[in-house]
């Protein structure tokens, strides 16, 4: 860390005593460690981190939660309450929801993830670029973000859907593939007015004079003042993109075929809620525990690398 | 910093950002344009729905559409009639002036009341929350932030058609093709709800940010009450992530509003897109997204100059 | 959740507050004031007759304007604006109007009025949806010469010599006759249709020449009027036209309103600001019984839904395969569950809505048999994954998603619904041949002919017969049914020809469509008859 924020920190009084007393002993210390540290007695981290763990579980080895078919399915039994293994009761088409929201959590979850990853990566190195060097760099870059902002994204995400996919895999790279070209234009922007407002900072021109090259302020100095409303707006982006994969889905080109995802069990639900309500109900929870959880995780990560905090 | 100094830097700015404008605004409509023709099968069955198209008719169409030209002398054509004010013929052989007159006010009105309601209840709520993190308060807006995160907006939609316009009639069901602002408010706050998890997120999270940084101490040190610190130097410095979100709200509600608009019955901006996304009518589309794109722009430019008047450090460069 | 309990009570509120909203509604119309339906319709494509092949637009035109010939409950021509349409040999057609009728402007409905706009349906350059209805009318052909060099080459098709029918002759100034290339003795069926509607002399900017904006206000020979100009993406207003000479209608005016979404529609008329809906989404159906009551209603269409087998697809050329499959299928099920009971199952290939039809005549291989179906199955070696192939923009994925459940169960095969996002695109993938499986097919009739369902979806080359099932044997039999003297005789042959349908089985017929409407209490004596249209004369106040 730099001068400057050494003296912040000792500036700074013990909003935490937890971190006020690791940073009391002698033992040479690093970001990491420290953030470590904090991380191990904050228990929205642990409860978030065992849901995270659970929804990757599940979509790992959906056999585990549950052994009935989710494809197996028959009119006889529409919206017919909870039976046996069947716990949610049956949907419209007579298929268990239980076992369909188990299978769905693959699809959903690793679309949202990859979708959002390759969001994150290009907002990152985009916005981080143009909020740090300015002037042509980010003229040029703020005019490709407007581009992008200008095309509707349902009209690229169709056209772009199409082009990528042939009908004869699932539609998930196409899928991931779209969502994650579209929708870093968010986190570009938010990236770019938190490194134009953070560079202004009084330490980020004393870490320069002290001849801190481009690499090290972005990273070392500016990001991680800059990152906390890039990672709120990443872990918003997840849910987001496994609602707006049902949206694909639905207009024919999203996932093909038989696919299972909550997103597609939510909208065909919709509908007839007035009959059932468990059959839109459960992977809405699902969806929102999920959702839910990596926002927990990503707060609690990010106030633990907040050298701010400490 | 002089003043007379800064005015001039930022009149600089001001006609910098509107000439890259009108670059931005030929990159997107070029763009656009190239996505239609790309899109494009057969504009012309799409019409005829799943009857089949005389070959006749067929010819008679594609000649009047100028359909069999190549790509880039289609642009041509097309731009030069909208610099000079004529957005041509539909493929529905309407006008696309007459149909943009008819949508676009409506669809103004309708985003305005989105944005005016998910800024004061996220503001409000973001900041409340942002100061006591993890109380009631915050709790309460995570979880309904969470449900309105996992209903996609053709699940919202239409149950709150079905609850507040059908059942408890607090609002008419639908908005029709001249709505007030009372007919518009459900179809807004449902709109709303599409930009209002993320608002209330980051005001949130620089809420509590700036409530840990340096200046905010300094002021407690110097013995400012807490009420004036949060409503002077915090709220205007937790702004600036949120001026930022609504410039680029205006995609998502555009988005929304294709859904909203359908649900509700509102014939704007957002249907006509997708009708002409659907139907494949390049010129409809383009028409549209041109206006959509300037307005894009001046929006973007108006927040970025925002920014000057909520936080003098930053420098236009 | 939350929203559980509320539901049920916001269920029973609606009840009672559907009451209340009808008792004052029916109030309000107590006094003097003109008494106006709201029905609910979709942006109509055109309002020209001869370009308007869609329901939107039939329905507002059948307001506006009176065919020479409408049907009564047995689909047997009625006359209205003719007097009388004789022909001796079914091929030279002799048309007499009735005396009186007047346009909305003033004008006298005459002979030219009906050529004259006929005439320009029929002149290829000018585009005309509909044009290919007057393919049966001498010199039709000269009007419509052919591509030189196919539609992709580099050359325009020649301008036609002519823009005139030589098939069409004035005799008076209200009778004229119609020459068809060859007899045909349901011509007089044919003639209902919306493109056969007249012009007035106030439509033409020049000789065969539509004025401009004719189709923002058109002028017509019905029972309304239009009143101002049509509205787009938003109403289209009728009133009475007091000078009409025909059966009057016992209401003042019509306001179509302009949906984009038939859930819109529905909630509209569930609140109360909407009178008339004419086909209740799938998705309210379940709630619409008791959320409407007895204003919910239901009546036969002439919608026909199926599924075809392309020939061009190898695996499913052993007849035997094709009728397992349509065995396997459970239409009641299907009908009942999925549709409930909006539809019912079809065990024929044409509509019940066309005279000669007869229930089951496909037989055995559209009785729902499971067990004989996996045998005949096994045994004929059918392809081990089934495809469906069906556009999503029409809400066909819930029934594509059950058949293929019940293919499953039933063959224990691998089933896919595949959803392309328009119509067309399924018909690209068909022309370039790919593997698309079964695919969805919907026809719904323009005129009530056995003929209408035979030769465009099952002929050589018909119009829509986009999977290729071709049977000399077949077309013949259309041919000559269309040649016979009386309509009975045709009837006959024609029903001949549907048998080999059966024993061909190129397509699966599923299920037969109905009107599924609702209306307010408002109105009363609410119909909606076979082309999905409201009887706009029977509407009636309902106090």
């Amino acid at each position: 860390m730099s001068n400057v924020e050494s003296v912040t920190q000792a500036e700074a009084p013990a909003a935490d005593p937890a971190a006020a007393g690791a940073g009391g002993s002698e033992k040479p210390r690093s970001l990491a460690g420290d953030a470590w540290n904090d991380l191990k007695r904050n228990w929205i981290f642990w409860a978030a981190s065992v849901l995270v763990v659970l929804v990757v579980m599940m979509a790992a080895f959906p056999g585990l939660f549950t052994s009935a078919d989710p494809e197996y399915c028959s009119l006889s039994r529409q919206h017919a309450g909870p039976s046996g293994g069947a716990i949610f009761g049956y949907n419209f088409q007579g298929c268990d929801v239980y076992a369909r929201t188990i299978y769905g959590a693959r699809n959903s979850v690793l679309i949202g993830l990859f979708a959002t990853i390759i969001s994150g990566a290009i907002g990152l190195i985009i916005g981080m670029a143009a909020g740090y060097f300015g002037g042509w760099v980010d003229a040029l870059l703020a005019r490709g973000i407007d581009i992008v902002l200008g095309i509707p994204t349902l009209l690229a995400a169709i056209v772009l859907a199409r082009r990528l996919s042939d009908s004869e895999d699932s539609g998930f790279w196409p899928v991931v593939i779209t969502l994650g070209v579209l929708t870093w234009t968010t986190g570009a922007r938010i990236m770019r007015s938190s490194v134009i407002s953070a560079k202004s900072q009084d330490y980020v021109a004393a870490a320069r004079m002290l001849g801190a090259g481009h690499a090290r302020l972005m990273f070392r100095h500016i990001l991680p003042n800059a990152a906390a409303p890039f990672v709120v707006v990443l872990t918003l982006l997840l849910g987001a993109n496994i609602a707006t994969e049902a949206t694909l889905t639905f207009l024919g080109v999203g996932l093909r075929g038989n696919a299972i995802s909550w997103g597609i069990d939510i909208s065909t639900a919709a509908p007839y809620v007035r009959e059932a309500a468990a059959p839109l109900v459960w992977p809405s929870v699902f969806l929102a525990a999920t959702v839910l959880a990596f926002i927990m995780l990503g707060d609690a990560i990010r106030d633990a690398f907040d050298p701010r905090l400490r | 910093m002089l003043d007379s100094q800064r005015t001039w830097e930022m009149f600089r700015y001001f006609v910098r950002r509107v000439l890259q404008g009108v670059l931005t605004f030929f990159g997107a409509t070029f763009i656009v344009y190239a996505l239609m023709f790309a899109n494009q099968t057969d504009p012309l069955q799409t019409l005829a729905g799943e009857r089949p198209l005389p070959e006749n008719v067929r010819q008679a169409l594609t000649e009047r559409y100028h359909l069999d030209d190549p790509f880039i002398v289609q642009y041509g054509h097309y731009m030069r009639g909208l610099l000079t004010g004529d957005f041509g013929i539909s493929l529905t052989n309407r006008s696309i002036k007459e149909m943009m007159e008819q949508a676009w006010p409506v669809t103004v009105r309708l985003a305005l009341l989105a944005i005016v309601i998910a800024v004061l209840i996220s503001v409000t709520s973001g900041i409340i929350s942002g100061i006591r993190r993890g109380g009631p308060f915050d709790t309460v807006t995570l979880i309904i932030t969470l449900i309105l995160l996992a209903l996609p907006i053709v699940v919202l939609a239409p149950l709150a058609q079905l609850f507040f316009g059908v059942q408890l009639k607090w609002f008419p069901a639908t908005a029709g093709a001249d709505p007030g602002v009372y007919q518009l408010l459900l179809p807004a706050a449902v709109l709303a709800t599409l930009v209002m998890a993320t608002e209330i997120r980051v005001t949130r999270a620089s809420v509590a940010e700036n409530l840990r940084s340096d200046y905010v101490r300094t002021a407690r040190a110097k013995g400012l009450s807490k009420r004036r610190v949060i409503g002077v130097h915090v709220l205007r410095n937790s702004l600036i992530p949120v001026i930022t979100l609504i410039g680029l709200d205006l995609g998502n509600l555009m988005a929304g509003a294709i859904v909203t608009e359908g649900v509700f019955n509102i014939p704007g901006v957002g249907f006509n897109l997708f009708r002409g996304i659907r139907t494949e009518d390049g010129p409809l589309v383009v028409g549209f997204v041109s206006i959509l794109v300037i307005v894009f722009i001046v929006v973007n430019l108006v927040v970025d100059l925002l920014y000057a008047v909520l936080d003098p450090r930053i420098r236009y460069e | 959740m939350r929203g559980h309990f509320p539901l049920k009570m916001a269920v029973g509120a609606t009840a009672i507050m559907l009451l209340a909203a009808g008792c004052s509604g029916g109030g309000d119309d107590a006094g003097d004031e003109a008494f106006v339906v709201s029905i609910g319709i979709g942006e109509p494509q055109h309002l020209i007759p001869s370009n308007t092949t869609e329901s939107n637009g039939a329905e507002v035109l059948a307001a506006l304007y009176t065919p020479l010939v409408d049907f009564d409950a047995n689909n047997n021509p009625v006359l209205v604006a003719a007097e009388s349409i004789e022909s001796p040999d079914n091929k030279v057609w002799t048309i007499k109007l009735k005396d009186g009728y007047t346009f909305h402007n003033g004008e006298k409905v005459t002979a030219d009025n009906y050529i004259n706009a006929w005439n320009h349906a029929a002149y290829g350059p000018n585009g005309m949806g509909g044009s290919y209805f007057f393919a049966r009318i001498q010199g039709y052909d000269e009007l419509n010469p052919k591509d030189p060099d196919g539609e992709d080459g580099p050359q325009k098709p020649p301008t036609p010599p002519t823009n005139k029918l030589s098939g069409l002759a004035k005799v008076d100034d209200l009778t004229f006759t119609v020459t068809l290339k060859e007899p045909f003795s349901g011509w007089r069926s044919v003639m209902g249709y919306t493109v056969f509607y007249p012009l007035p002399n106030a439509a033409w900017a020049s000789d065969g020449v539509l004025k401009e904006d004719f189709e923002q206000a058109p002028i017509g020979n019905g029972p309304f009027k239009i009143k101002g100009k049509w509205e787009h993406d938003s109403k289209i207003e009728v009133e009475k036209y007091d000078a009409y000479p025909g059966e009057k209608p016992k209401i003042d005016g019509v306001l179509y309103k302009i949906y984009q979404d038939q859930q819109a529609q529905y909630a509209d008329l569930s609140s109360g600001a909407l009178d008339i809906v004419t086909q209740i989404p799938i998705e309210n159906l379940a709630s619409a019984p008791t959320d409407l009551g007895d204003r919910f209603k239901t009546s036969p269409n002439s919608v026909f839904q199926f599924v075809g087998f392309p020939t061009f697809l190898e695996q499913y050329s052993k007849v035997e395969v094709r009728k397992a499959i349509s065995m396997a299928i459970n239409r009641k099920e299907i009908t009942d569950s999925i549709f409930r009971g909006s539809q019912t199952p079809a065990t024929s290939f044409v509509s019940p809505a066309v005279a000669g039809y007869r229930e089951n005549s496909c037989g055995e291989a559209c009785t729902y048999d499971p067990a004989k179906a996996k045998a005949m199955y096994e045994a004929a070696g059918g392809p081990k994954q089934i495809k469906i192939t069906y556009n999503v923009d029409g809400g066909h994925k819930a029934w594509v998603d059950a058949t293929c459940n019940q293919l499953k169960t039933n063959l224990g095969v691998d089933c896919v619904g595949v959803g392309e996002p328009k119509f067309a695109d399924l018909l690209t993938k068909v022309e370039k041949k790919e593997d698309v499986g079964l695919i969805r097919m919907g026809w719904l009739m323009d005129y009530p002919l056995m003929e209408n369902y035979l030769g465009p979806l099952y002929g050589t080359g018909g119009s829509s017969n986009y999977y290729g099932y071709s049977n000399p044997e077949f077309d013949n039999l259309v041919k000559q049914g269309s040649a016979a003297k009386t309509p009975e005789e045709a009837i006959k042959i024609w029903q001949q020809a549907e048998d080999i349908l059966a024993r061909d089985m190129p397509v699966i017929p599923l299920r037969h469509g109905q009107n599924v409407f609702g209306h307010s209490e408002r109105v009363k004596n609410v119909e909606v008859d076979k082309y999905t249209k409201v009887e706009l004369l029977k509407l009636e106040p309902a106090s």
